[in-house]
């Protein structure tokens, strides 16, 4: 970022604050590694929330109560137990200090939500519609990609948001897991509270508003190649 | 081969139940490491945690503070929910619901900081229009040992999350309940008491517990806003983990373990209450 401040004394407004984050060069990379830890948190959970979803609202079965307590678990068990459980078998297969690692424990946290939402998602669709794409006589991967995908578009929508600001916002299990070698957003922001100016921070503090609004939208973008998501196409 | 219905199920649910072995195993580990010296069984690291006075003084603490911040999030959600309904499903309602929920903890922990602080802005605003003579007078509401700057943070960053529980819930309602008591006689109370609540209130027990679990064992506010003494129970989990002392860390598998068991507890009085309103209420539908 190069915007000079020249002149700018009389301006209300000062980018100085923005400059200082970005000439920060550990922010830049810390970005990248939030996103990408983000949005392949954000991809398990849509495979494994879309599927459990689906098995909780149409099919009923034996155990089903009990299963529905045990998704509920990761939430009510203190995360910081978890965590350190994990973490002394984590470096027993190596998977401490490594994105992989922090990604599987930012499952913990999120995938109960995905598996709710997804799940109302499926109830609000209703079986009929699967059946009467059936009776027609498509195949179960035709059938998810234009009715079923297209259908849990809003539910996709909130998971995917929630999902990555939840993602984000781990200092502690990140700190744990990733032992300071995965230096995500968080990793940068929380020591940083104690020392740096108050400007900085608010940039910063923006910034973490700003990068799930960017997720969101470059998601968005991704989204618009399902069937019947073309905007102009619903308007002919 | 032909798959049955029920089997069909479980087939969907392989990858979510593949990944419940992660906390699972993580929190087992934890029980184990609290309960092993060097390969035996013990249960010193628990005679010493009931002997060591902070940690029982960290989670008195803690347990104030974090009913506190439950209650008020889920009475003010519910509030909030109750009136605004309608404004909520608007595009303008959403985003404002929506909004806080932008921000991590920490984030909505230094915003209160910079808030609520001695220095802060309210402290200053108040100083510059001549309320207070000082900076100084403005009572000391974050760090300190009251918990009341962890108790904003918590029922600004919450009262949202109880909000989106809710909505799902007042949005469906039907409203022919409410007609039903009113044609009946019934007053206002008795339209939220028989009309309302039974619905509300199974979710609001779920919203509870998940709150009251995340507050009570959260590091990142009340290393933010927390006073030194006494600690919350997760900073001082912290620090046992991460001191230099290698006897220390059970210690801190000890004392998550304990904070584990107290929230089992609670979840299982909110549960067995709820479920004997709710067989109340299917008996009612029958």
């Amino acid at each position: 970022m190069n915007i000079s401040s020249n002149g700018s004394s009389e301006m209300m407004i000062s980018l100085k604050g923005w400059e200082a984050l970005f000439s920060e060069a550990k922010l830049i990379q810390a970005t990248f590694v939030s996103l990408g830890i983000g949005a392949l948190v954000v991809v398990l959970n849509l495979i494994i929330g879309l599927l459990a979803g689906k098995a909780l609202a149409f099919y009923s079965f034996k155990g089903k109560a009990v299963v529905d307590a045990l998704f509920l678990l990761p939430l009510i068990v203190p995360l910081l137990a978890i965590t350190m459980g994990l973490h002394v078998a984590m470096i027993r297969i190596g998977l401490t200090d490594t994105w992989l690692g922090v990604v599987l424990i930012h499952l913990v946290p999120t995938i109960p939500y995905s598996i709710k939402m997804l799940r109302s998602g499926y109830a609000s669709m209703g079986t009929g519609i699967l059946q009467q794409a059936q009776v027609l006589g498509t195949t179960r991967w035709h059938r998810f990609w234009s009715v079923e995908l297209p259908l849990l578009m809003p539910s996709i929508r909130s998971t995917v948001f929630l999902i990555f600001v939840i993602s984000l916002s781990q200092y502690v299990i990140t700190a744990i897991i990733g032992g300071g070698n995965v230096v995500t957003l968080a990793m940068i922001y929380f020591p940083f509270l104690d020392s740096a100016e108050s400007t900085v921070l608010a940039a910063f503090s923006a910034w973490f508003a700003l990068l799930p609004v960017l997720f969101y939208l470059s998601m968005e973008l991704l989204l618009s190649l399902l069937p019947y998501q073309n905007p102009w196409r619903t308007r002919l | 081969m032909k798959l049955s219905e029920a089997n069909k199920a479980w087939v969907l649910l392989v990858p979510a139940l593949l990944f419940l072995a992660l906390p699972l195993y993580g929190f087992l580990s934890a029980v184990r490491t609290s309960l092993q010296d060097q390969g035996a069984f013990t249960t010193k690291y628990y005679t010493t945690l009931f002997t060591e006075q902070s940690f029982y003084e960290s989670l008195g603490y803690s347990i104030r503070i974090t009913l506190i911040a439950t209650a008020l999030s889920l009475l003010l959600g519910v509030l909030i929910t109750r009136s605004f309904t309608p404004f909520i499903q608007r595009t303008a309602g959403k985003l404002s619901i929506w909004l806080p929920m932008l921000f991590p903890h920490f984030v909505w922990g230094y915003i209160v900081l910079l808030l609520f602080e001695q220095s802060g802005l309210i402290s200053n605003l108040l100083n510059e229009i001549g309320f207070i003579p000082s900076t100084d007078a403005f009572p000391i509401v974050t760090n300190d040992q009251n918990g009341i700057g962890m108790i904003l943070t918590y029922v600004g960053k919450e009262t949202p999350f109880v909000v989106l529980m809710l909505l799902p819930i007042y949005t469906k309602h039907d409203k022919g309940y409410r007609d039903l008591v009113e044609t009946l006689g019934g007053g206002k109370w008795a339209a939220f008491k028989d009309a309302e609540w039974p619905w509300v209130f199974p979710a609001l027990v779920e919203t509870g517990i998940i709150l009251f679990a995340f507050i009570l064992s959260a590091y990142e506010v009340p290393f933010l806003l927390g006073a030194t003494f006494p600690e919350m129970i997760s900073v001082l989990t912290y620090d046992w983990f991460y001191s230099g002392d290698w006897n220390d860390r059970p210690l801190a598998f000890a004392a998550m373990v304990m904070t584990s068991v107290i929230i089992g507890i609670v979840s299982f009085i909110a549960f067995s209450v709820m479920n004997r309103k709710r067989m109340l209420l299917t008996k009612g539908q029958d």
